[in-house]
């Protein structure tokens, strides 16, 4: 054991909080540079944190998880979102009520108000485990970012942060779980096919994604 | 003989199908497709038969598997044979054909994954990969709005799924074995994750599988596919997420928490069945309209699924008859997207004298796929509304009596106003009421475009007369 286990659990905490603030930022920015950045950020403390997990374990599951979520989520997938943003030059701000900057952080707090008390009423009995509640309101926060915004970069840092948000809670839960590390690989795969080829399949889906509405799918 | 190898082999037809369609060389993505498929559809012809249950080394089996299985391939081969005749009509495809082929193969490949592993995570794996796969089959047609339909499929499936992968590590952590075969042949540790596990699975898996309010994905996706892949869609990829759900759903038999996990199930069904039965009427597109028609369909085989019982016999029945009459449906209206090009009712009227065949066969599937007697539909309607009245819940009956009633005639009116409506010659100069506008010519129907859709209507038909000895045992096998 490099640390001892109290040091270990205080940084593991503090990075818990880390993540959650950054979920908030993303949830106050109208701009899709920095969610995009910020859904960096958050992956890459996150990597941190199965870093950490990992020191009070032992497990090198949680080694793999790290190196994945740092390389795909923390670097990879923001590097392309940005490439998007440069070429696209007419989707760099959100448009609709992912405008409402003050509403979307108060719901941002009532989401996590709500979600850890729901947490604590029927999770927390069974789970026995604090900190799981981080990872559980993330997934909430995460929803609620696709949930509000129209600009599909946007959306995809909504789906890379859920995909952040269950791999915490499953390091934390369950470690030792198999196929956990193919349940990340899965997830990013499907993310670098949502940002790499779907995005760039026609030049104009972007600009098309973020109109109100398309007469055909309605209804 | 080793009866692992018969899912080995189930696995590696459309595995080899999916490798061989890369050749670069005319016509080699169609034969191994079409050879693929078929060889996928014998060999689980050969699992039904054998009435293979239990583990068997990575795979598990029991009536429901072995039912999905000759589902699944059953419908990949008639819909690679119909891609064929439609694909090739498709101008600037998103990508090369024989990457469709390709990617329809390894479809099927993750579908059947998810319906033979012994493994809750694989399960879940396979089910993410069905995406994965499918996600640019979506897009094919290169149009606005099908980049859209794949974008938001992705997405809201993808999102969706995340909260299953929740549910297979809340039953990881209470049980300690993601198995199948140990989940069930043991008992379960009772608690209060099992049930909330049950619970992200149905927002997970609900999701794919179109269960309201998480289906917003599923319209779009069904109307703006190629028609062979719509015809995937609501056939078979549907049923496979209720497969996952019920799979996990079933962890719960004997524990306390079992009914009223079971009446969130049969209350989400229901509000999916009716919602879809209402919205199906009023709808402008007619490939929109089948899939609403699916949606009500799954939310009838999940309340069937949660009633037990003859219920479930009821749910299994309808899967099968279902895939095969909405496939048909699906492919004709692929026909009738080819000659018309468009999918607004209100431009394709009069189709029974355009296009004879395929105008009378897209209204019997219509039909059949609402649960007209003497399709397999209707028998399995019939069966889940009999467990319905055996459990004494009249709000239950009624509310499904109301969604077989609304479903039938908001589908079928719209269809028969399709197949034999003469529309409108548009408003007279001297401004009298317009008259009916001229009969189109009658247009030459290629055989393959007509043939596979009577084929599996057909099929549809068969199961609503003659109940299959080795159908009926599988179903009966899945009551607990």
């Amino acid at each position: 054991m490099i640390l001892p286990q109290l040091l270990l659990g205080e940084l593991s905490g503090l990075l818990g909080i880390l993540v959650l603030l950054t979920a908030l930022y993303l949830q106050s920015q109208t701009f899709v540079d920095p969610t995009i950045r910020g859904v960096a950020v958050q992956s890459l403390l996150l990597a941190l944190l199965f870093v950490v997990l990992f020191l009070g374990s032992g497990d090198v599951n949680l080694l793999y998880l790290a190196a994945i979520t740092a390389g795909i989520r923390g670097l990879l997938i923001p590097r392309v979102m940005l490439y998007q943003v440069r070429r696209f030059r007419h989707s760099l701000r959100e448009s609709g009520p992912g405008q409402r900057v003050p509403s979307l952080v108060i719901a941002g707090v009532i989401v996590v108000i709500g979600g850890y008390a729901l947490f604590k009423t029927a999770l927390l009995p069974t789970l026995s485990n604090p900190s799981a509640s981080v990872p559980f309101v993330l997934v909430l926060l995460s929803l609620l970012l696709i949930a509000t915004r129209r600009n599909a970069l946007t959306q995809m840092t909504g789906f890379l942060e859920e995909e952040n948000a269950v791999l915490y809670a499953g390091a934390l839960i369950a470690p030792s779980m198999p196929l956990l590390i193919e349940f990340a690989v899965v997830l990013d795969v499907l993310g670098v096919i949502l940002v790499g080829v779907i995005l760039s399949a026609t030049r104009d889906v972007l600009k098309s994604l973020e109109e109100p509405e398309l007469e055909q799918l309605t209804g | 003989m080793d009866q692992s190898l018969i899912f080995v082999a189930l696995l590696a037809a459309p595995a080899a199908g999916a490798a061989i369609s890369l050749v670069p060389r005319d016509g080699v993505e169609v034969a191994a497709s079409l050879a693929s498929s078929a060889a996928a559809v014998l060999v689980s012809l050969f699992l039904l038969a054998s009435g293979a249950s239990g583990a068997f080394g990575l795979f598990y089996s029991d009536g429901l598997t072995r039912i999905m299985a000759i589902t699944i391939s059953s419908v990949f081969f008639t819909s690679v044979a119909y891609s064929w005749f439609y694909v090739r009509r498709i101008n600037e495809p998103l990508i090369r054909f024989r990457w469709y082929y390709s990617l329809l193969d390894l479809f099927a490949f993750t579908m059947l994954l998810a319906v033979t592993v012994n493994d809750l995570g694989l399960v879940w794996i396979a089910i993410e990969a069905t995406t994965v796969t499918s996600a640019l089959l979506v897009a094919l047609e290169r149009q606005r709005t099908s980049v859209e339909a794949a974008w938001r499929y992705t997405l809201i499936v993808s999102a969706g799924l995340v909260a299953s992968l929740l549910s297979v590590v809340f039953v990881y952590y209470s049980q300690g074995t993601l198995l199948i075969s140990d989940l069930t042949g043991s008992s379960i540790r009772a608690g209060l994750l099992m049930p909330i596990a049950v619970g992200f699975a149905l927002v997970g898996y609900g999701t794919k599988a179109g269960i309201a309010p998480m289906h917003a994905w599923l319209p779009d996706a069904h109307s703006e596919a190629p028609s062979p892949v719509s015809a995937m869609f609501s056939g078979i990829l549907l049923p496979t997420s209720i497969y996952a759900l019920v799979r996990t759903f079933n962890l719960l038999q004997g524990l306390a928490s079992f009914g009223a996990m079971r009446n969130l199930l049969i209350g989400f069904g229901i509000f999916t069945a009716l919602l879809a039965a209402i919205i199906m009427g009023h709808q402008r597109n007619y490939k929109r309209m089948l899939a609403y028609s699916s949606m009500e369909n799954m939310g009838i085989i999940l309340v069937g699924f949660a009633l037990g019982g003859i219920g479930i016999v009821g749910a299994a029945v309808q899967i099968v008859a279902h895939a095969f009459a909405k496939s048909s449906a699906f492919y004709e209206s692929g026909n009738i997207l080819v000659a018309y090009e468009s999918k607004s009712m209100a431009e394709v009227q009069g189709v029974a004298w355009r296009l004879k065949y395929s105008g009378h066969l897209f209204a019997l599937s219509c039909l059949a796929v609402t649960g007209a007697p003497p399709f397999g539909v209707f028998v399995g309607e019939f069966m889940i509304l009999t467990m319905a009245l055996s459990t004494g819940n009249v709000a239950l009956v009624l509310l499904l009596a109301a969604v077989y009633i609304y479903g039938f005639i908001g589908l079928n009116r719209q269809s028969v106003r399709m197949v034999f409506g003469q529309g409108s010659a548009g408003q007279q100069a001297d401004g009298t009421t317009p008259g009916p506008a001229p009969r189109a010519a009658p247009q030459h129907e290629h055989w393959v475009s007509v043939a596979i859709p009577l084929a599996n209507l057909a099929v549809a038909l068969v199961i609503g007369v003659y109940m299959s000895p080795m159908l009926l045992q599988a179903a009966q096998g899945m009551v607990p």
